[in-house]
């Protein structure tokens, strides 16, 4: 199997404080990693590193045989790097269409016809502005957008954050889809039982370390070593499906 | 009641070159997050350029010829002295630089064409009065407005319809999420900055047919413009358009009562929309609230 992602003992910082205190992982092709921990494991931070948002001060990311420590974020995306961030962020002033425009898109199978096709909604709601759309139509919106990239990674920020269970698992037949067409996906989730069921192999971050890094399906059965590493996050899960707002 | 149409005229006209200027400015502060106070300058610059060319372009080809050149130096400068700052999130190094740039830039002016007034000098087709009853209204005065009015939907019509429009209006909404969608918005905002100085100068060229030139002539009219952009709102580049003509008009009309308030009722009445509507009249709620 080839590392389409490889990070190697990153060092972020906000300001002054240190965040991440040395994380390393690797999304293989074909592989769908879930990043677990609880709140302020430094999970957002992670991807936001990868993605250039913030650059890493300390340490190396290899994306698609390219050392991209120091790139700027679209540069990272323009090697096909798709970023789904943490509330959605949606343009709310711009219409779905437009939304669905701004990516610069490359070569591949996803146009926006196609991306109609998979979401359905989004089509019939081309013409209005994003932040009419439901919590739902806008994450749907936030995955749509990177894929007229044509990515072979996917960076996703807790998709299922804030949505009601039957859109959840909308979303995780989205991100399985993704892994058929040959996609990495790298899954930041709180909820732990939800991606532990879809990923291939899974890490635990806490105080910006990682803490465990296995087999999904091994770290699935744990559930006691789960509640210990990324606990407050997985007794969260159950609640937040109820519909708690997104946490900004 | 034709003084009171006179000097309304004249605010409107006065009122257009605001709208422009603010126009530009808040384009720039909205996806750059520079307080442009060097919007004057390419003012400035768009206006004497123009005046030094048009000997040999003639009138129509140093307005065109102005603007693009205010806006071929405003890109040289947005990726000499701008860029390296825009990682500096405090706004008071992009406000002193700009400060600064907007006295060198006047002193330039100074130095090369000298302190006293210049005259543009307009085709006599476009520079009889309409009608003599309302001698005020000069063939160049409507061309101003048409003018402007063709460059403000020209605008309108970029940042609805083209892809750089659409991906202007996302940079303004979101911009990290703008770059991690592969735009790059390092160019993105330097065409954003040439936009909002070809609109400066575009001010320039035409404020100097009805105004003359003298070399502190952009930041006479740069004052007025941000007036414009807090009574029309911070973010709402309609709301600055629609401030600048506000501010003129009220300008023009208490001329004719009151003459020596005119400049001060503008300032009155950014001081009323501070305080009983501080996001202005189009601006998003929550800016100053």
């Amino acid at each position: 199997m080839t590392a389409v992602l490889r990070a190697h003992d990153i060092h972020s910082f906000y300001g002054k404080s240190h965040i991440l205190h040395g994380v390393s992982l690797e999304v293989n092709e074909g592989e769908i990693v879930a990043v677990l921990g609880r709140n302020g494991a430094g999970k957002t931070t992670t991807v936001r590193s990868l993605m250039g948002l913030t650059p890493p001060r300390g340490g190396r990311c290899e994306i698609l045989g390219h050392d991209t420590t120091h790139w700027p974020p679209h540069r990272i995306a323009g090697l096909g790097v798709g970023y789904v961030p943490e509330g959605r962020k949606i343009f709310g002033g711009l219409t779905v269409l437009e939304n669905l425009r701004v990516p610069q898109a490359r070569p591949g199978p996803w146009d926006v016809e196609r991306v109609f096709r998979l979401f359905p909604r989004l089509a019939e709601r081309r013409s209005q502005p994003g932040r009419q759309l439901s919590g739902g139509e806008q994450e749907m919106l936030s995955i749509a957008r990177p894929l007229l990239l044509n990515p072979k990674l996917m960076l996703l920020d807790e998709p299922s954050q804030g949505l009601a269970p039957l859109i959840v698992r909308e979303v995780m037949q989205v991100v399985r889809q993704m892994r058929e067409e040959g996609l990495a996906v790298l899954l930041i989730e709180q909820n732990a039982p939800l991606s532990l069921s879809i990923a291939d192999r899974a890490y635990i971050l806490d105080d910006g370390k990682v803490v465990y890094s296995g087999k999904a399906a091994e770290l699935a059965k744990d559930t006691e070593l789960v509640n210990k590493l990324a606990g407050a996050g997985s007794k969260a899960a159950s609640s937040r499906t109820a519909g708690e707002p997104p946490a900004r | 009641m034709q003084l009171l149409l006179f000097n309304a005229f004249n605010g409107l006209i006065q009122g257009v070159f605001y709208a422009l200027m603010a126009l530009g400015l808040a384009l720039i502060l909205s996806l750059n997050s520079v307080i442009n106070m060097a919007h004057g300058g390419f003012l400035v610059i768009g206006a004497y350029l123009a005046y030094a060319l048009s000997p040999y372009l003639g009138f129509w080809g140093a307005l065109v010829a102005g603007p693009i050149l205010a806006a071929a130096i405003g890109l040289a400068v947005e990726r000499l002295l701008i860029r390296p700052i825009y990682k500096r999130t405090d706004p008071l190094y992009s406000l002193l630089l700009t400060f600064g740039l907007a006295l060198i830039v006047e002193d330039m002016t100074r130095t090369i064409w000298g302190p006293q007034g210049l005259p543009l000098e307009i085709p006599d087709v476009i520079n009889s009065p309409v009608s003599e009853v309302y001698f005020f209204v000069t063939g160049y005065r409507l061309f101003v407005i048409v003018i402007t009015t063709a460059a403000v939907v020209g605008l309108y019509l970029l940042l609805r319809y083209t892809l750089l429009g659409i991906r202007i209006r996302a940079g303004i909404n979101d911009l990290e999420t703008t770059a991690a969608l592969g735009v790059n918005i390092y160019r993105l905002r330097a065409l954003n900055f040439g936009f909002g100085c070809l609109f400066a100068g575009l001010s320039g060229v035409l404020a100097a047919g009805v105004l003359g030139l003298t070399p502190p002539m952009g930041n006479s009219l740069i004052m007025p413009s941000f007036v414009a952009i807090i009574i029309g709102g911070v973010g709402s580049l309609f709301g600055a358009v629609v401030g600048g003509l506000i501010i003129g008009l009220a300008a023009g009309i208490t001329t004719t009562y009151y003459p020596a308030a005119s400049e001060a009722v503008i300032y009155l009445m950014m001081l009323i929309v501070l305080v009983v509507r501080p996001r202005g009249l189009f601006g998003e709620e929550g800016l100053f609230e």
